[in-house]
């Protein structure tokens, strides 16, 4: 273990105490209002919270808790050893640029406003573009992915033709999803091969969940069947043979129910007719396959790993429950779907 | 006031009162017609909305936790980006249609959204969900407004039938019965001053 990286573990286990507790998760959802919600905030790291009274509060929120994990990760980030640091770089910068790029692209394919694509973007720093800003004055959607020539993502401009061949943006967007998978075991080469088994499962997992759910939906749309090999280009612990079998079946309980665990859990909402769960589940899962990492190896980096994966849940988790306190949904209904709390 | 006050008592103005409450009569039979179709359709619009406004409240709370659910599972932010994905929008025409002259609106689905390419499994489903509840929602409202506009209709026909029946109608017989007691009345002063100048006439020649 090289001193960077102790210094960065140490850390870890220091802002740990950062992070919101399950209890605390929970005491948050329970409760009443919004101006409760932000009133507990208050006692918490994120402090006091201003929102601007004009526009949307729960998005203003959702931008409150994306900034502090920004902050949380390029505090890590900046401490980490270069191999470490270039990794989460690609981890974290890298699936949130094909977030933004995901939603520029949808923007110019429903043609609106400018103003509101910059709107919904992840507020980092372009991670290999140049600037958002100028793949969206592209005019159109295929403008804006050609204008990635040049960058990591110019493999995507292939997508088009079968973008254009089904007049859907699905190819686009796999092709996004596969290169981020692609670049993230990429750089899992540089971290020694000990720490790889951790970001592999939760990579592995988040791929076979997104992998099953994209083939059943295409049950319902059956008249256009694409082919397998076209839709999943990067399988893992769910197979191409599983995903056909899904994309072929009327009765997806069996197809779940055959799948080894966790799959067969984490999947199971599908056909109890919850599919919002499944997230949820997949999120539990890797806020425990962190927390046995960190359990495996409490002085390596593992730790940094967990802090923040669990940073990253604690975020999802508040951007549901402003959302539904700014809906006035009642707490058992928000806590149905949340990660953290499950861990009381 | 009385009702006969300012009425001449010819027979040409009892000829032209008579024409008048036939024409009364014939349109009061009419509007009855319409009071009783107006019923029967109000009749026919309920029985289709009895129970259909819980039915569909109860699909719509369905449809409302799916999309909770995805809110909460997907964030703000990302639910409205892919919803913007969506490029058919439900387009619908709102148009005139009437029944007995109660013009109310008709909603026709030009165009309904294609949700199955571009979202998420779970916003696909909750709105799957949602546009599966639209249609029920666009005939709710067609029928609901069908429903209020016959029955102010009904009320208003109804209220014209027991008008004419129970006050213009009476007062026009009234009318007809005054000028005709009256012109009796002259033609029997008439036959009596006749009768007279007879027996005057008889009585200087005899």
């Amino acid at each position: 273990m090289s001193p960077g990286l102790s210094y960065v573990v140490v850390r870890s286990h220091a802002m740990m105490a950062d992070l919101l507790t399950p209890e605390q998760m929970r005491a948050l959802a329970d409760g009443e209002s919004l101006e409760v919600f932000v009133e507990q905030l208050v006692d918490t790291p994120y402090g006091e919270i201003s929102i601007a009274t004009d526009g949307d509060t729960s998005i203003a929120l959702e931008k409150v808790f994306y900034q502090k994990f920004i902050e949380r990760m390029k505090g890590i980030v900046d401490l980490a050893p270069t191999e470490v640091g270039d990794f989460l770089l690609s981890y974290y910068y890298l699936r949130f640029e094909v977030i933004n790029l995901k939603r520029i692209i949808r923007g110019k394919y429903s043609s609106i406003p400018t103003s509101q694509i910059v709107e919904s973007i992840i507020p980092i720093t372009p991670y290999k573009v140049e600037s958002y800003e100028e793949i969206m004055e592209g005019e159109t959607f295929q403008e804006a992915v050609r204008r990635l020539e040049g960058t990591p993502y110019e493999s995507l401009i292939s997508s088009l033709a079968l973008s254009e061949k089904y007049d859907a943006l699905w190819p686009v967007e796999i092709a996004l999803s596969y290169l981020s998978a692609r670049e993230i075991f990429k750089s899992l080469e540089r971290l020694p091969q000990s720490d790889r088994g951790l970001v592999r499962r939760i990579v592995q997992a988040e791929a076979d969940v997104e992998n099953f759910l994209v083939a059943a939906k295409q049950r319902s749309s059956r008249e256009s069947a694409h082919s397998p090999e076209e839709m999943f280009p990067a399988t893992f612990g769910i197979g191409l043979d599983i995903l056909s079998e899904v994309m072929a079946s009327d009765d997806l309980r069996t197809v779940i129910q055959g799948l080894n665990p966790p799959y067969n859990e984490i999947l199971a909402p599908l056909y109890e007719g919850d599919v919002a769960l499944i997230r949820s589940r997949l999120r539990q899962h890797i806020y425990d396959i962190a927390k046995r990492g960190r359990a495996v190896d409490d002085f390596g980096f593992n730790v940094v790993m967990a802090y923040l994966i669990f940073s990253e849940i604690e975020k999802d988790d508040l951007v549901g429950i402003a959302w539904g306190k700014t809906q006035g949904i009642a707490a058992e209904d928000i806590l149905k779907y949340l990660a953290i709390p499950f861990f009381i | 006031m009385s009702a006969t006050t300012g009425v001449r008592p010819t027979k040409g103005y009892l000829m032209e009162m008579k024409r008048r409450i036939g024409f009364i009569e014939r349109g009061t039979e009419f509007l009855k017609l319409k009071r009783d179709h107006l019923a029967k359709e109000l009749t026919a619009s309920i029985d289709i909305l009895k129970g259909r406004r819980s039915r569909l409240l109860e699909e719509l709370r369905v449809a409302y936790r799916s999309v909770t659910a995805a809110y909460i599972s997907l964030g703000p932010t990302e639910v409205q980006s892919q919803a913007k994905s969506i490029k058919t929008r439900l387009e619908l025409e709102v148009l005139p249609r009437s029944v007995m002259g109660v013009r109310y609106p008709y909603i026709k689905v030009e165009k309904e959204p294609q949700i199955t390419g571009e979202l998420d499994i779970t916003l696909s489903e909750a709105a799957e969900k949602v546009l599966s509840v639209l249609d029920d929602i666009l005939q709710l409202a067609e029928y609901e407004s069908r429903a209020e506009r016959i029955a102010d209709e009904l009320g208003k026909t109804n209220r014209k039938v027991n008008a004419l029946e129970n006050t213009i109608i009476p007062s026009y017989r009234g009318i007809i019965k005054f000028i005709q007691d009256k012109l009796d009345e002259e033609s029997l002063e008439e036959l009596v001053r006749m009768k007279l100048i007879g027996g005057a006439l008889a009585r200087r020649r005899g």
